[in-house]
């Protein structure tokens, strides 16, 4: 379908040069427009032939959204597709940047860049080990009321954690603020103070670095401040980056850091061709991160800034603009902590004019419910799943998704719909397509682990013939056969039999189907065979021999190409894993949230549009750019979406440290502490640090940004929108409805 | 041979017997050809073989030389020598060592000296190195493996002698080329402290790793009477291919030597100097040609068509470097591609197009190579499995590749841990399941399991292996009385040798594979592959154990022990260069770039992978040394920028580009995906000149329609 602008988008294709800020809102077809952008400025002849328009965006799926986006755009045009564009996430860009120059950051040209579990893996040793020698520093934030088993308890499971959670925080932040170990060791000695808690995180993250270095790796985080420090080093080098890249297009620019936001403007050199598009009103991504919208809000204010905003949106129904809208009105104007008036901020969202190719759905107020009673946990999944069992027949053509603010409801939901037998698919922690990829691979790993197993060796074959899942007649000769497997007692009879005594001629193959079934048998022997040589070849090779025999598709190839590389990766760090331990270690990328450089985890990207009829269960974050007819949401009460009101309890201030303190913004409010007095501007403020401002401070900001999930949850839905909440685990302290749907509800109410 | 040479080729080679000729062309032009037939007509003239000497950058360029005069046709008395500026040297320095060796600094003069090669000299270093890493922090502030740290050293020491300058002076150099974190310049303290160590030990201990040969050759042999006189003596005519190659040292070698020969031939490749990271000098090369009155120049191409030679020349134009290429033809007509989204895509399409070219076009493999600027374990082994499943034979060539990657030195490995369990390396059960899966003939890796499960075990006594005897029947009657009889022969030899005075781990394994696993039933029997791989690796146990055995580190520790933890950790031998000439003759070749050029052999067909890979531009980046830096052509004091790394980038990758389309008769096939291996979509600078070149072609396709 050919792109037709609205006038507001339009304002935006008719950019030529310097800077511009485009405030946008769900819906508005802000990627759209900005990719038309890309392709508009590669045909004006603008470029020359070593110029590239620069597209940044936050993840990768979007990556390859926008990069197919502007290829089509560029081919429609008539010109050579893949030319004149790059599409970078931040940390991609950050990583080609230093590839080109590692040597002006003392890197060399293999360096590794760690991924997050193995560098979380790290984190922990170096942690527990810092922690056990020191144990005496818990004694200062544990609190006084746990009795002496607890104690003894917290000591040893639960301290140590928390020494990490600290570190790990700290450590990014550092990174942020391009301190190296050395740095804060000398920003710590430059300062009367004594700080414990950057103390113990200084050394934590000397240690760390170290580990690091040893494994000639750095992480995401250095790769972002060793792009910056290497554009600094070398002008010439920033220079002719300035030239390849004349045009700078950021996406989603309202989760840009302090960092990214330096780099880019460095990048946009003298010229300063550097278009921003995001929502301040969708900033998710904030917490333990530099990351602000206000450096959008302060962007799109500059005199210099050509600021454009894109309100109309043809998403959804005009009753749930209104509700959004009004969240936003409530939130500036009535919210009863005046802190958190500034979370959401104008445009309002307009409905598309008329003859817009994307017309608004149909009105239906009554397709609004927010629920006012409050259920228990379980009710309250019980309640939603009853409500899609009766909704689901009636709508077989229509999306609905069931966003929950966290990962573990979601499962609990999964369980709930598996067990009335109705389709859903869930993408919690990880994608689907990763961990049927990783998952496959880590069944087949097993059962090579412990190759006389009949039990993993009957799993393997279902893995094999997966597909057989979706034909019954099919699906039901495949759990036969993987029976007959898991009852063959010496396999070796089976896979290598002796004269005179194969396991499969001793079969009965009688009747219907027999055949087949004696033909998949002898077939699955082969490839079985197969795979027990190649256990001989390192594992990526293994890994690699695995995937051409079980997958087809170009994604799941390229999937496993990448869990190869990991896999060597990990085996090369741990001289002694052999196939169980790797094996384990990919189920845990099946199962766990990975990031991967490139080729990530949700790389294949979402499209609800596929799962028409299906429930979907995804969080709030993760629903970020997808939209559903019908939406759910969840959990909506004080503990998940709190307003920094006295009562209100915070996730991060754990119930073992004393006097309710939020021990992470603690930490980093030292080390911002430290940092400021030893970069002193006219607003450094010199008094002493004090302990609980950062804590107060914290839930502000965590309020803040729930405030804003809670925005995106809304403007997920087109149609219908169902918003639950619920008490909560404690009867002794129950929850109450979050006050942001208390008022929404009200002004509901008022409507009709 | 003779009936293959044009009339210019045999007018050189027919000069004069006392002539000095300079010869230079593009490659393909034959140049080598003619050197060998020098070579032939010098010796047909009378002229003794062991008065020739002929110098080459590497052994394997003189491969070529070797096989003329081993040809029975050419009927040849005596023995020529066909070696490298640093193979003399080291012959030398093993002759003359009595005179040299307290000149030089030794500090045993009544001991012989013990040369290192790459494996020892790493030890050596890794041995001067690891203590200051761990107690004294060196190199903190760099992210490079231990290998790399030792090797960039050593490095650094090769390219002060062979550069020309005091090897105490490389800090001093790299920092004031550098710009960027101050903290890095400190690293090159650390560089210059243990390079100074390394030679300061090496001396005290008459170890000579290469640096050292060719430095005490050089300024103590070369000066001294009797040695030069040797030299001048013994050889009378002088051949020199690939002269470009060489490092400054060479270059000033040979000009100084040169008036002392009755004859020289000296070959110079124009567009060449793939060797500059190690040292190699193109322009000092040049310089040479200054010192000849017959300069003589080869320009027609042997190997390439006109439109081949087009392709060299539009390329050359994107790129804006100068190219001797015509442009008569259509550079369209010899490159072949298809755009593929993911990188398993474009494997496919390699292997499928070189199974239609071998099958359907009847192309021999050998006439076909693959080439990436990296070769990675998972490239080769994917595209490897494909082409076998197609039935073409393929070979792959990298010069590093870890002993520890294959199957049957682990298995060899594992053994020997269990002869030997005062080591206190006991192997997992896996292990053990995996070494005899390899070592028993028509093992499968259930049985293996199982007898590895029932039989194995480790407790405080250190690992055991039970007798089949001790099996319940049933257990036995699975294994099968066939397996068990072998893996008895096994355990048996193992227990044997166990009893025993201790052996060194070098005979050990030579005698496990000759007594037990090379016999009928086992499976190293007829398995030829497993047999260069057991050859290969106690090759390398001997030369450590003659090297490190001299100066053990202490006698606690069995040399075969400390063999065993430094293969393991990735220490020593995880580079062991195989030689070429092993190859096998008939199959395509997979190989890096770089490797492909260093041997010198044209091709019909060539597929050049992950063409839009940076690293085809990229050189390959030293934080503990700087190829340009440290090399004569640079300016000392002057700063390394970007635009000299944009430069010699971009020169790079011209003459790495020129070198292989002019090593190529018949088409370049482009591998191209969006994502490359990893994922990741990338646009190097080759990628980009290619497309700009199929533009700027459109374009005047365009032009020429009006």
């Amino acid at each position: 379908m050919a792109f037709k602008p609205r006038p507001a988008q339009q304002e935006v294709l008719n950019y030529e040069s310097g800077k511009m800020g485009v405030a946008a809102v769900p819906g508005s077809g802000k990627t759209q427009t900005l990719s038309y952008l890309a392709a508009e400025i590669i045909a004006s002849g603008r470029l020359k032939s070593d110029q590239e328009v620069l597209v940044v965006t936050l993840v990768n799926s979007a990556v390859n959204n926008f990069s197919s986006r502007v290829r089509q755009l560029v081919a429609d045009k008539g010109l050579l597709p893949n030319v004149g564009y790059q599409v970078r996430t931040l940390h991609s860009l950050a990583h080609d940047i230093v590839r080109e120059r590692p040597g002006l950051v003392g890197l060399s040209d293999g360096f590794q860049i760690i991924d997050e579990r193995a560098a979380d893996l790290m984190l922990e040793d170096v942690a527990q080990a810092w922690a056990k020698a020191h144990s005496y520093m818990a004694d200062n934030f544990l609190s006084n009321t746990l009795d002496g088993n607890t104690k003894d308890w917290v000591y040893r499971d639960k301290w140590p954690d928390q020494v990490k959670i600290l570190a790990r925080n700290f450590i990014k932040r550092a990174k942020d603020f391009e301190l190296t170990p050395n740095d804060v060791a000398s920003h710590i000695g430059a300062i009367p103070e004594t700080l414990p808690l950057a103390d113990m995180c200084y050394a934590i993250y000397e240690d760390y670095q170290r580990a690091l270095a040893y494994r000639g790796s750095v992480d995401f985080d250095d790769l972002i401040r060793l792009a910056k420090q290497a554009l600094a080093y070398d002008p010439e080098y920033l220079m002719r980056l300035n030239h390849r890249w004349p045009f700078i297009l950021e996406d989603e620019a309202q989760d840009s850091s302090q960092l990214q936001e330096q780099i880019l403007k460095m990048l946009a050199g003298p010229n300063e061709n550097w278009v921003r598009v995001g929502d301040p009103n969708q900033a998710i991504y904030e917490t333990f991160t530099t990351a602000d919208p206000e450096f959008l809000r302060d962007f799109l204010k500059k005199p210099d800034v050509k600021d454009v905003e894109l309100p109309n949106s043809g998403r959804s129904t005009l009753s749930i603009i209104k509700l959004a809208n009004q969240l936003i009105d409530w939130t500036q104007h009535d919210h009863p902590n005046e802190n958190l008036r500034k979370s959401l901020s104008l445009p309002h969202i307009e409905p598309t004019p008329p003859g817009d190719p994307q017309p608004n759905p149909d009105d239906d107020p009554a397709q609004i419910h927010m629920i006012e009673k409050g259920y228990s946990p379980d009710a309250e999944i019980k309640a939603v799943v009853d409500s899609l069992e009766r909704w689901l027949p009636k709508h077989p053509q229509d999306t609905v998704a069931v966003l929950v603010p966290r990962n573990d409801r979601g499962t609990k939901l999964a369980e709930e719909l598996r067990r009335r037998r109705m389709d859903y698919i869930e993408i919690l922690k990880s994608t689907a397509s990763t961990r049927h990829t990783a998952g496959a691979l880590s069944n087949i790993l097993n059962y090579l682990g412990d190759p006389k197993s009949a039990k993993l060796l009957a799993t393997v074959f279902r893995v094999w013939r997966r597909e057989d899942r979706n034909d019954e007649q099919a699906n039901t000769q495949m759990l036969n056969i993987a029976k007959q497997i898991r009852g063959c007692v010496r396999l070796e009879s089976y896979l290598w039999p002796q004269l005179n005594q194969d396991w499969l001629a001793s079969l009965d193959f009688e009747g219907e189907g027999g055949e087949e079934a004696k033909q998949r048998l002898e077939e699955f022997r082969l490839i079985v065979r197969r795979w027990q040589a190649a256990t001989l070849l390192p594992i990526d090779q293994l890994i690699l021999t695995l995937a051409q025999d079980l997958f087809k598709e170009p994604a799941e190839l390229a999937l496993s190409h990448k869990l190869a590389l990991l896999l060597k990766r990990a085996s090369a760090m741990n001289p002694t894993w052999r196939l169980p331990e790797l094996s384990e270690e990919l189920k845990v990328i099946a199962t766990n949230e990975r990031r991967f450089l490139g080729l990530s985890d949700d790389d294949m990207g979402f499209d609800p549009e596929k799962y028409k009829g299906t429930v979907v269960i995804t969080t709030m974050h993760r629903a970020k750019g997808l939209e559903w007819d019908r939406t759910y949401l969840l959990s909506v009460n004080n503990y998940d979406f709190p307003s920094a009101m006295e009562y209100d309890q915070f996730i991060s201030e754990s119930w073992f440290i004393r006097d309710q303190l939020n021990l992470d913004a603690e930490t980093q409010s030292q080390l911002e502490h430290i940092y400021n007095l030893n970069h002193p501007t006219a607003e450094t403020d010199d008094t002493k640090w004090q302990e609980g401002i950062a804590t107060q401070q914290a839930r502000i900001d965590y309020a803040s940004e729930r405030l804003r999930l809670l925005y995106v949850g809304i403007t997920r839905a087109k149609k219908e929108l169902v918003i639950t909440w619920n008490t909560g685990r404690r009867d002794s302290d129950k929850k109450t409805p979050a006050l942001p749907m208390v008022a929404l509800r009200n002004f509901w109410e008022n409507q009709k | 041979m003779d009936f293959e040479l044009a009339p210019e080729q045999i007018e050189f080679i027919q000069q004069p017997v006392d002539q000095h000729i300079w010869l230079e062309g593009p490659a393909g032009s034959g140049k080598t050809t003619v050197g060998v037939n020098r070579l032939l007509h010098l010796l047909s003239k009378d002229i003794a073989a062991d008065s020739i000497l002929t110098l080459v950058p590497q052994p394997t360029l003189g491969v070529v030389y070797h096989q003329a005069i081993r040809n029975p046709q050419h009927n040849i008395n005596g023995v020529v020598d066909v070696t490298t500026v640093s193979g003399l040297a080291k012959r030398m320095v093993d002759l003359f060592w009595p005179l040299v060796v307290e000149e030089a600094g030794f500090g045993k003069p009544d001991q012989p000296p013990i040369f290192l090669n790459l494996e020892t000299a790493q030890y050596y270093m890794a041995r001067i190195v690891r203590p200051l890493l761990e107690q004294d922090r060196y190199f903190e502030s760099v992210t490079l493996d231990r290998n790399r740290i030792y090797s960039q050293i050593l490095d650094n020491l090769n390219k002060a002698v062979v550069v020309g300058f005091p090897h105490t002076e490389v800090a001093e150099r790299l920092k004031a080329a550098w710009i960027g974190d101050d903290g890095q310049a400190n690293v090159y303290d650390d560089v210059q402290d243990c390079a100074n160590r390394f030679r300061e030990y090496c001396l005290e201990n008459n170890l000579l790793d290469f640096s050292l040969q060719l430095d005490v050759f050089i300024n103590h042999l070369w000066s001294n009477e009797q040695c030069r006189s040797y030299l001048q003596n013994r050889y009378k005519h002088l051949i020199v291919d690939n002269v470009e190659e060489l490092t400054p040292l060479g270059h000033d070698f040979i000009k100084e030597w040169l008036p002392d020969f009755e004859s020289s031939f000296i070959i110079y490749d124009q567009d060449a100097g793939y060797r500059l990271f190690l040292g190699a000098d193109p322009f000092t090369g040049e310089r040479l040609k200054e010192s000849f009155e017959v300069q003589e120049t080869l320009t027609e191409s042997f190997v390439t068509s006109p439109d081949v030679q087009t392709l060299e020349k539009r390329l050359s134009d994107v790129m804006e470097r100068p190219s001797h290429a015509s442009a008569y033809g259509d550079a369209r007509e010899v490159i072949q591609f298809e755009y593929k989204q993911y990188h398993p895509e474009m494997i496919n399409w390699v292997a499928d197009s070189i199974a239609q070219l071998v099958h359907e076009e009847q192309v021999p493999p050998n006439e076909i190579v693959i080439l990436a600027p990296f070769l990675s374990d998972a490239l080769r082994f994917a595209l490897q499995n494909r082409l076998e499943a197609s039935d073409v034979p393929v070979q792959s060539h990298r010069p590093s590749r870890s002993m520890m990657e294959e199957p049957a030195t682990r298995c060899l490995l594992t053994w020997a841990s269990l002869a030997h369990p005062d080591w206190g390396f006991p192997p997992t059960s896996i292990d053990v399941a995996s070494a005899l899966q390899q070592s028993i003939g028509e093992m499968d890796l259930v049985r293996a399991q199982l007898l590895a499960e029932t039989l194995y075990w480790v407790d405080d006594d250190g690992p055991h292996l039970a007798s089949f005897d001790q099996l319940k029947h049933n257990m036995q009657e699975r294994v099968t009385y066939l397996m068990g009889g072998r893996y008895e022969g096994l355990r048996i030899w193992l227990n044997d040798y166990k009893s025993r005075k201790p052996e060194p781990l070098d005979h050990c394994i030579s005698r496990l594979f000759g007594e037990v696993l090379s016999q009928v039933g086992y499976g190293f029997h007829q398995n030829f592959d497993a047999a260069k791989v057991a050859s290969n690796l106690i090759d390398s146990i001997q030369s450590f154990r003659r090297v490190a055995g001299a100066r053990p580190l202490s006698k606690d520790t069995p040399l075969g022990k400390e063999y065993f933890e430094l293969i393991r950790d990735g220490v020593i031998a995880a580079q062991y260069v195989k030689n070429w000439t092993l190859q096998n003759e008939s199959a395509v070749l997979m190989a890096p770039a770089y490797t492909f050029l260093l041997n010198n052999r044209p091709v019909n067909y060539q597929f050049w992978l992950n063409v839009s890979s940076p690293g085809w531009w990229e050189r390959i980046f030293q934080p503990l040394t700087h190829p340009h830096v440290l090399s004569r052509q640079w300016k000392v004091d002057a700063q390394w920028t970007d635009t000299d790394e944009v430069e010699t980038n971009q020169d790079t990758l011209h003459r790495l580009m020129v070198g292989l389309i002019r090593r190529c008769r018949e088409r370049v096939f482009l591998g191209l995906s969006e994502l490359d291996e990893q994922g990741m979509d990338q646009r190097g600078p080759l990628l980009n000149a290619i497309q700009q070149m199929l533009r700027n072609l459109a374009v005047e396709e365009d032009d020429d329609g009006l």
